[in-house]
């Protein structure tokens, strides 16, 4: 139970560093994610824990509610990503961090002192749709394998041109006559439902949702994601999201040393891998040696 | 000049730019005819890049009125004025270097749809640059300075531009690969193409064109027909300063 209850969390730990990775895909670095995932989970908790008539009859919370929940969580969140979208993504590099690192606290501060989002102790008693991780791992799986198949067509498609073109020179893009302001705002959107979207799952899975979800910390946390796995095509950040998440818990044996050891991993990663594990080069030698072999 | 009835393809009237409290662009007036080509010269800092980036409202100015066909540009943005005709070649040719050659162009046709037509257009891309078509899959930072200026050239062709903007395609160029890229320009201009050239390289330029406009510190001060401008006793003490093309 305990492993699949892992693979939950490995399956959210990358889909939130696809969320990073689309702004970043056209060149914005946006810490935002942490932010739009902790607006899912509200949205989560407060439908499902405040409106009786989602609930249902059964013993279990019913799954088309947990559908309608998805659909507002995706929503709101990409109304919020489209209103502020506007005016921060006018920030560029650093500033633009700076300004969604902001925003994710202005976020953490309104919930931790709102009465309708429980206060500091959050909303807890979240309704369970499923009778174990198992089911969470299918939904959290099929979400992710959604997202990923998105952003692998996004390579082929104008949108994703768009984007590589904004990310590698943006000036040039302009003269192109690619709109770069509408299309770093799509990604910004893209990225704030993905993160709503697994938000809401979570809210479910971990039963209890409260202001420390979305933090400064786990903005780091999933840009390290993308910074090991890779940014530049998005196997890079599904694994980063993957591995890191996971790797605390499988070094548990080795006791005390882990958590020297996950810190090296973090550290010697950017370091042997600059552009991260995974890179487009990359992933061509290795297909050309296993046609080779 | 005498304006006949139909009013020019681009007329620049009093056009001021500020850099913050620094002005770098004043009152600048210039007119273009459909089908000339027009050499924009002057030294390093004179405002020629920034007249190329007014026109295709990189920047915005503060003062004057830049107007297409008779119609005001003030509130277009960038990617409108392309697909209005503008086609804008920035300095340093910026060719995305991790993408193909073939990508490079196709962005180029970023906001076309007739997909029979773009394809129709790389083919007689690949037939005037050579060297390009056989260097389609090859990404574009592996390609010499000399093919990267002429892919960038393509690109923006790519677009199918009324009026080129054309930003020192003769910069950090061997002599001979300037005369190839100017012939380039030549023929494009024979065949219709409008040409707005930015150059240090005067005497490059004014080979070609058929006017030239001299920018000095921000303002016109000399302006005339590329044989007037070439005779011209102190075009290049006086105005173009004693400098080496440099970077612009």
């Amino acid at each position: 139970m305990r492993d699949l209850s892992l693979l939950v969390q490995m399956g959210f730990g990358a889909l939130l560093a696809l969320s990073v990775y689309l702004p970043l895909r056209c060149g914005q670095l946006s810490l935002a994610t942490p932010g739009f995932y902790a607006i899912g989970g509200y949205v989560a908790a407060l439908l499902s824990t405040r409106w009786p008539a989602l609930s249902g009859g059964g013993a279990s919370y019913p799954l088309t509610s947990l559908a309608l929940e998805l659909l507002l969580a995706a929503l709101v969140a990409g109304a919020v990503a489209l209103v502020l979208g506007r005016p921060v993504l006018q920030l560029r590099g650093i500033y633009l961090a700076i300004a969604t690192i902001a925003l994710v606290e202005i976020l953490r501060v309104l919930n931790l002192n709102m009465a309708w989002s429980g206060g500091a102790v959050g909303i807890f008693g979240i309704p369970q749709p499923f009778d174990g991780p198992a089911g969470y791992a299918l939904a959290t799986g099929v979400l992710l394998a959604l997202t990923c198949w998105l952003c692998s067509r996004l390579e082929a498609m104008r949108l994703g041109r768009a984007m590589s073109a904004i990310r590698e020179d943006e000036l040039a893009a302009r003269c192109m006559g690619i709109p770069t302001a509408d299309v770093k705002l799509i990604a910004f959107v893209l990225s704030a439902v993905i993160a709503a979207l697994t938000g809401v799952l979570a809210a479910h899975f971990l039963n209890t949702w409260n202001a420390r979800q979305g933090s400064f910390d786990a903005s780091i946390t999933t840009l390290a994601f993308v910074v090991f796995g890779g940014s530049r095509i998005w196997l890079g950040p599904v694994l980063g999201g993957l591995v890191i998440t996971a790797l605390p818990e499988l070094l548990r044996p080795v006791g005390d040393l882990r958590l020297i050891l996950f810190g090296l991993v973090i550290l010697v990663g950017p370091i042997l891998f600059p552009q991260g594990v995974i890179t487009p080069e990359g992933l061509a030698r290795i297909r050309a040696a296993v046609r080779r072999a | 000049m005498s304006t006949p009835a139909a009013p020019p393809l681009l007329a620049l009237r009093g056009v001021s730019v500020r850099y913050g409290p620094i002005s770098a662009l004043q009152d600048i007036d210039l007119q273009i005819q459909q089908g000339e080509l027009v050499a924009l010269l002057g030294s390093n800092g004179a405002g020629k890049s920034t007249t190329l980036r007014a026109i295709s409202r990189l920047v915005k100015p503060v003062a004057g009125l830049i107007e297409w066909r008779g119609r005001s540009l003030a509130r277009t943005a960038t990617e409108r004025t392309v697909r209005l005709g503008i086609g804008h070649c920035p300095e340093g040719r910026r060719v995305l270097a991790r993408q193909s050659v073939a990508v490079n162009l196709e962005l180029g046709a970023y906001l076309r749809r007739d997909r029979r037509a773009i394809a129709r257009d790389l083919q007689r891309c690949y037939e005037r640059f050579p060297r390009l078509g056989e260097r389609r899959s090859q990404p574009a930072g592996s390609l010499s300075g000399g093919e990267q200026q002429m892919l960038a050239i393509a690109r923006s062709l790519m677009g199918r531009p009324r009026l080129l903007l054309l930003d020192e395609p003769s910069l950090g160029l061997a002599p001979l690969l300037v005369a190839e890229v100017m012939a380039i320009l030549q023929q494009l201009h024979r065949e219709g193409l409008t040409i707005l050239l930015v150059e240090q390289n005067a005497h490059a330029a004014l080979a070609i064109a058929d006017r030239g406009v001299v920018l000095q510190a921000g303002s016109i001060s000399l302006s005339g027909s590329a044989a007037e401008l070439m005779a011209h006793p102190d075009l290049k003490d006086t105005y173009l300063g004693e400098g080496e093309p440099g970077d612009g």
